[in-house]
């Protein structure tokens, strides 16, 4: 296995080389790098700028020589000076942290939400939320990437923030969102007519009811959990994970599960001060804690059930850990609200200038910048991925070892999850490895958009002033991410796969 | 749903008191009455079992055969439970009693893999590739028994030593691709009978493999098979694989039962022609006249739009008019076990060799 | 040895071996039209048909396409003056498209001549980088996968080259250097660009059918290796090269729309679809129709292209849909 991925990684290596050299004689030779300097009326001064940046470009040098200059100095750490005799490694460093920042939550998020929905959407073949999804999927992968860009800073920005001033929510908007959540949960669901109409009437009311409480407590003008809030999700985040991980035929199980979220909300209720002004490293250090703590509950309740009980309650650790998460953050709203003078929502920039505030405060701060330009990135991924393990999980679910599963007296729970499930990941980690790129790509676009000073800038602005060095600065770093990512993508196939692995 | 209450099989399978039901026979394991099983599609009604019947006695051996398309397959899986959401099931399968079709999801799980057993046909896919082969037979166990990983792991090895993997205990930790496909079915076979079923449905279990070692596994089955007192329902396009092994057999065409009767008489005396042209393409070794293989000719009915007749009239060298026009029914001939469904059983009767009704033409004229 | 002189003698008509001749003679003859027939039916493929047709002989015959006159009278480059703030006069009143249906920028150029230039040009090269696409991945896959051994490893590599930089990066590098020089060079270029995940399937598809009984028969017999890819092979693979060349065309759009708006794609005075939204993108507040016509008539097109691709995928492959046993 570390033969296969370590020649993976060499051929990758010597790729990226050779389309660095595609794109430095590409940038080269794309235009006049002198453009700027014709219109100067003086005709002197402009002589020697053109000498000056000649020069400085290193314009007499053949270009495959340039390229190799350039090589060289990348080992060496230096990646050039631009066209405006700037430092473009001091450029790179600010603009990477930003974009890599987006491009790695995005892609995440794509990956986790695409592939739950993918798997659902399978498993719910033909039904409601199949074919809305089969829709929507088809719509998101026709949505020119900026358009939607433009659209979310004008609505769910600008617009959002106006609204925040009064967040109440009128009458026709409950009832509409309250009857779109019904029909969802009632496709999602599934079942029989009555089973069908029983859930509808409960989402219904439950969600309508949930947006009269926000609307009438002008929730959304301070947004919070509250202890008894975070104690019902933690329980329903036990439950959740013993279903995923173990089911429910047993109890040591979701004993341990329970326990775990008992102990985390236990945590949340007296760990206030350590919670107050964390460092990252110290919530790290917590959520390893955590997950410590919850194998040691599985492993202590379990019994003969071990191996489920400790991987019901390390999600359920993982879950509950989210929650205290979120409701940490909310508790900091009040303040950054005020910071930010009342408009969340931020759309330019990938962060307040001159921002400070403790943990909380300055997550709260990237949250607000990061949110939308990573929903604009995300939903083509989205889409990708939800379409892409749909097909796999439905190929899957067509093999004979899926039947010879149903015939050992499996549930179906355990056939899905354990069979089905597992080998549809199989496939979608080589989707990993393409769509990584993609992203990269869109990434420029939505920077654009959203006026973010990142790597996507250094490229157009180099494309654009015929300016090799910050071009090739994006690319040794997007080209470098995507060398690494399609490495995970490697290992996590191996895992996956016993015939890489053992080969 | 209920924790508290783990499907264990003993459960399910001796809460109504056995055999009480009605009074047939005590040994009778398995009894299927007037089974269907149709899957609407995009042309129409695909009509695959148009009313199967059978019974299989406890430890007994039941061959069925029929041409593939025959529904042999699609029959066994709907005992099992195993179909897809869009087939449309009726009929009855009473075991020990009781009627599977008729139990709740969870009980009904509760008898496959623990009471019913299921070998398929193909080994090279019927495992999990991600798994290890102890994974996958402790697995068989866990579900339906409550105990430690380590114990199953226990029963998996002596499982696969009894059907002669040897080094089993190393062996549990290899995955299938590391099996050729013999031992991947020897596999199958130590997961049927890891929970000692009462009855073990084999769908071909030779048909993929190479021939040099069906016999092998053939032989392996019925040793296992003994060894757990477990019945079998031996389905195979191949008279031959029948033929040694099986106590009664059920000859199948177009989604019904055409012949049944126990095995020996059936072979010498076939009572309907499909049976007898059957026989007729298997090579015997006493034919000394060098025939060749004579596979029937034409091809079976649409399942969609079947004649109203006999289903085998197309190709059947006996067919007359009433043929055409009526179906005939499952109706016992010379002897009492012995029922057929055709017309004319007394003209097989009648004859010396009713396979050479399926000679060709050039061959007759000779 | 008796035979069937006992019965009646068996009708003729329905001799079993006639019965499976004329079997396999209808299963060969209906390939192309059980294709055809499922393509018909697919309920999205044929709305998208229906739109993308629509679109097409809107945008060409509105305003007219080269030396073809239009029904349309208003040129897209002519300014004008501003009516009602150039807001868009489509049924305002009635079923009627008025002066300016779609409305007017703030030198009152009229929207809809603008909206349906860009039309033409995104699809023209759209189309242009299906094609480019299609030849190239075709042409690559088909020898990769056919001859194997060097060629093999060379193609393999280049492809592996350009899809390990971002197709985004790699065409907006292509576009600055060919680009401007017209429409037709960007489409070309682009296409360069893109055929990478076509050539990948396709030689796929070769390496599998090379083993295949029909072409081991074939090359036995000394048949030509042109003449067992073009009689034997590539009639086995269009499936994957007409639904492939399909989706290029609507990722062919998004490409391009990206493009002009970093400034690479179509160069004024010239308009594309993206360069009007890139245009008016800071109207959305005081002008939203300069932002939202150009975008619904990219996402009506691309949306199409996708459906009639997936309706081409389920018709020439419609394994996904059937239940298995
Ligand atoms: N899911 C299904 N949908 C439609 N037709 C099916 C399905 N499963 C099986 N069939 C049809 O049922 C018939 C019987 O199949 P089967 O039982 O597999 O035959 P065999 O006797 O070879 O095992 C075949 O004609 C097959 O096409
Ligand atoms: S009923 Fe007629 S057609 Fe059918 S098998 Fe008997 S003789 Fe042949
Ligand atoms: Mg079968």
């Amino acid at each position: 296995m570390a033969v296969f991925i370590l020649r993976r990684f060499i051929i990758s290596t010597f790729t990226l080389l050779a389309a660095s050299f595609v794109v430095y004689f590409g940038v080269s030779i794309s235009g006049d790098p002198f453009e700027d300097l014709r219109g100067i009326q003086d005709e002197g001064d402009a002589q020697i700028q053109i000498a000056a940046r000649r020069e400085l470009l290193q314009l007499d040098v053949p270009v495959p020589l340039r390229w190799f200059n350039w090589l060289t100095g990348i080992f060496r750490g230096d990646f050039g000076l631009n066209i405006r005799n700037q430092d473009v490694s001091a450029l790179l460093s600010n603009a990477a942290a930003a974009t890599m920042q987006m491009v790695i939550v995005a892609t995440v998020l794509a990956i986790v939400l695409g592939v739950t929905v993918g798997i659902v959407s399978a498993l719910r073949q033909y039904s409601g939320f199949d074919y809305s999804l089969t829709f929507a999927a088809f719509l998101f992968y026709s949505l020119p990437v900026f358009w939607v860009a433009v659209m979310l800073k004008q609505y769910a920005a600008i617009e959002f923030n106006n609204w925040l001033r009064d967040p109440t929510i009128s009458p026709t908007v409950t009832v509409v969102v309250a009857l779109l959540a019904a029909v969802a949960w009632q496709a999602l669901i599934g079942g029989d007519r009555q089973r069908r109409l029983v859930v509808s009437i409960t989402s219904f009311a439950s969600t309508a009811a949930v947006l009269v409480f926000f609307s009438t407590t002008r929730w959304f003008a301070d947004p919070g959990f509250g202890t008894i809030v975070v104690g019902v999700m933690s329980v329903i985040s036990a439950v959740v994970a013993t279903y995923l991980t173990a089911g429910f035929r047993h109890r040591p199980p979701l004993q341990a599960a329970g326990a775990t979220a008992v102990a985390g909300v236990g945590f949340y209720l007296v760990g206030g001060p350590i919670l107050a002004e964390p460092s990252a490293w110290t919530l790290l250090g917590l959520f390893v804690l955590g997950i410590g703590a919850a194998l040691g509950i599985g492993a202590g309740l379990g019994g003969i059930h071990r191996r489920q009980a400790m991987s019901a309650s390390a999600l359920t650790a993982v879950l509950v850990s989210g929650v205290i998460f979120m409701d940490q953050l909310l508790q900091a709203y009040e303040r950054f609200f005020g910071l930010v003078r009342g408009r969340p929502i931020s759309t330019v920039g990938s962060a307040t200038p001159g921002f400070t505030g403790n943990f909380w405060e300055v997550g709260l701060d990237s949250i607000s910048h990061l949110m939308l330009p990573t929903v604009a990135l995300l939903l083509i991924s989205f889409a990708v991925y939800t379409r892409y393990t749909r097909a796999s999980m439905l190929e899957v679910m067509n093999q004979d070892y899926i039947r010879t599963a149903r015939a050992k007296g499996l549930t179906e729970r355990t056939v899905v999850m354990r069979h089905g499930f597992r080998n549809a990941l199989i496939p979608v980690t080589t989707l990993m490895a393409f769509d990584f790129g993609a992203v990269i790509g869109g990434a420029v676009i939505t920077e654009q958009v959203f006026g973010w000073q990142g790597m996507g800038t250094l490229f157009i602005r180099g494309l654009n002033e015929v300016d090799p060095n910050p071009v090739m600065a994006f690319f040794v770093v997007a080209g470098g991410s995507i060398v690494v990512f399609n490495m995970i993508a490697d290992i996590a196939y191996a895992y996956l796969d016993p015939r890489i692995r053992l080969s | 749903m209920s924790m508290s209450d783990p499907a264990h099989p003993e459960d399910a399978t001796t809460t109504p008191p056995l055999d009480a039901v009605d009074g047939r026979t005590s040994d009778e394991l398995l009894r299927v009455e007037d089974l269907t099983v149709s899957f609407p599609t995009d042309d129409g009604l695909v009509q695959a079992v148009r009313g199967v019947s059978y019974s299989v006695r406890e430890r007994e051996v039941l061959g069925i055969v029929g041409e593939s398309g025959s529904g042999k397959s699609v029959s066994s899986m709907a005992l099992m439970g195993l179909l897809p959401k869009s087939a449309r099931v009726t009929g009855s399968v009473y075991f020990r009693g009781r009627d599977v079709l008729q139990l709740r999801e969870k009980h009904q799980r509760a008898l496959r893999g623990s009471r019913i057993a299921m070998i398929f046909q193909d080994p090279m896919t019927a495992l999990n590739p991600v798994y290890s082969i102890g994974d996958q037979l402790a697995e068989a166990v866990l579900s339906h028994h409550t105990m430690p990983r380590k114990k199953a792991l226990d029963r998996a090895a002596e499982m696969l030593d009894m059907v002669g993997i040897p080094q089993a205990r190393e062996r549990l930790r290899n995955y299938p691709h590391e099996f050729s496909g013999g031992m991947r079915q020897r596999v199958m076979i130590a997961m049927a009978v890891i929970n000692n079923p009462d009855i073990i449905i084999a769908d071909e279990p030779t048909t993929a493999l190479d021939v040099t070692v069906q016999a092998q596994i053939l032989e392996t089955l019925i040793e296992v098979k003994d060894a757990v007192n477990a019945a079998i329902i031996m389905i195979t396009h191949d008279l031959g694989v029948i033929a040694g092994i099986a106590d009664r057999t059920l000859v199948m065409y177009a989604g019904k039962p055409v012949e049944v009767a126990e095995t020996g008489p059936m072979f010498a005396n076939p009572r309907m022609p499909y049976t007898a042209g059957l026989m007729g393409s298997i090579p015997s070794l006493e034919d000394s006249t060098n025939e060749r293989l004579r596979p029937i000719k034409g091809t079976p009915p649409s399942l969609i739009s079947l004649p109203i007749g006999c289903a085998f009239e197309p190709r059947c060298p006996l067919s007359t008019a009433e043929c055409l026009e009526t179906e005939p029914p499952l109706t016992e001939t010379d002897k009492p076990d012995h029922v057929a469904a055709c017309h004319h059983w007394q003209k097989l009767a009648a004859v010396d060799d009713p396979t050479a009704y399926f000679r060709t033409e050039s061959e007759v004229g000779r | 040895m008796s035979t069937n002189t006992e019965g009646p003698p068996v009708t003729r008509d329905h001799e079993p071996t006639q019965v499976a001749d004329d079997g396999m003679e209808v299963i060969a003859r209906t390939q192309g039209q059980m294709v055809l027939r499922r393509f018909l039916r697919h309920r999205a493929a044929m709305l998208g048909l229906g739109t993308l047709l629509f679109i097409v002989v809107l945008a060409y015959t509105s305003i007219g396409y080269g030396p073809f006159g239009g029904w349309w009278d208003k040129s897209f480059l002519r300014t004008g003056t501003v009516l009602d703030g150039g807001r868009p006069t489509l049924f305002t009143e009635g079923f009627a498209l008025g002066e300016h249906p779609f409305g007017q920028d703030n030198v009152g150029k009229d929207y809809f001549a603008l909206v349906m230039r860009g039309t033409q040009q995104s699809l023209v090269v759209a189309f242009i980088i299906g094609i480019v696409t299609t030849l190239l991945g075709t042409l690559i896959g088909a020898a990769a996968g056919f001859f194997r051994g060097r060629t093999e490893a060379v193609l393999m590599r280049i492809t592996d080259a350009m899809i390990s930089v971002p197709t985004l990066i790699f065409a907006a590098i292509v576009a600055a250097v060919f680009g401007r020089t017209g429409i037709v060079f960007l489409g070309i270029a682009l296409g360069v660009v893109t055929w990478t995940g076509l050539a990948r399937l396709v030689r796929g598809e070769f390496m599998a059918l090379r083993e295949k009984e029909f072409v081991e028969a074939a090359r036995a017999i000394g048949t030509s290796n042109w003449r067992i890819i073009t009689k034997h092979i590539l009639p086995n693979t269009v499936g994957v090269i007409i639904v492939t060349a399909t989706l290029a065309i609507a990722a062919g759009i998004l490409l391009e729309t990206a493009l002009s708006f970093l400034g690479l794609g179509i160069q004024p005075p010239d308009v594309s679809l993206g360069s009007l939204i890139t245009e008016y993108q800071t109207a959305m507040v005081s002008r939203p129709w300069l932002f939202w016509w150009p975008g619904i008539f990219i996402v009506a097109i691309a949306l199409s292209v996708n459906f009639i691709g997936d309706g081409l995928r389920d018709a020439f492959d419609p394994r996904q849909n059937r239940v298995r046993d």
